[in-house]
């Protein structure tokens, strides 16, 4: 059973991207494949150089990078959604796979989910 | 005698853009006004889709949080001081 959890708002307004990481996590964890696909507003996610320590939380791109070790397969972005936020590719965060068709990718897996 | 209030609205967005209530607020503002971007809002600075108005501002830590010093020019990063001193100068205010 393999599970594609997909975030679509942007980072550190609410809490509900950091719960859908936190339940990739817990997935890889129990040898449940599992992958992350970063749509829409989501992909401000993979912006490099965040530091959040001027709201008082914890910057997201440590977590993000600790996805492999954690066993997440592949951390994708949807194409049209990076050349609107992200256009400039030094500016994204290493290890993304670009998702050319959102629709073609949610067929690939047995479970989808929507972060919030 | 406290100062004149300033006639245009001052407007506080917290939605990322494409959010609908980010798309009425641009809508509905007018020369005169004065936006304000406060957290997710503030990946408008970034947005190619989006063009701000002139005066606009946004707060500094939410801008930072997200790697986005510099796509906003540091003169128009604001902290919570000078937001709650913006607040002071308008007679209308909406928190979208």
């Amino acid at each position: 059973m393999t599970t594609l959890i997909v975030i679509d708002q942007a980072p550190y307004g609410t809490w509900v991207g950091r719960e859908a990481l936190d339940m990739a996590f817990s997935l890889a964890a129990f040898d449940q494949p599992a992958a992350l696909l970063f749509i829409g507003a989501g992909v401000a996610w993979l912006r490099r150089a965040q530091n959040a320590a001027g709201i008082g939380q914890k910057t997201l791109e440590k977590n993000l990078s600790a996805a492999p070790l954690f066993g997440i397969e592949q951390l994708f972005a949807e194409q049209t959604a990076c050349e609107r936020f992200l256009p400039d590719p030094d500016s994204r965060v290493k290890g993304i796979t670009m998702a050319g068709s959102v629709n073609h990718l949610l067929e690939q897996y047995d479970h989808v989910v929507f972060a919030g | 005698m406290s100062p004149a209030l300033h006639p245009g609205t001052l407007h506080i967005l917290n939605k990322a853009p494409g959010h609908s209530r980010f798309i009425t607020c641009l809508a509905n503002l007018t020369n005169q006004d004065t936006l304000v971007l406060t957290e997710n809002a503030v990946l408008a600075a970034s947005d190619a889709d989006t063009k701000l108005p002139e005066g606009t501002v946004a707060l500094g830590a939410d801008i930072e949080a997200r790697g986005l010093s510099d796509a906003m020019p540091v003169e128009k990063q604001i902290d919570h001081q000078q937001l709650v001193r913006l607040t002071e100068q308008y007679a209308r205010i909406i928190s979208w």
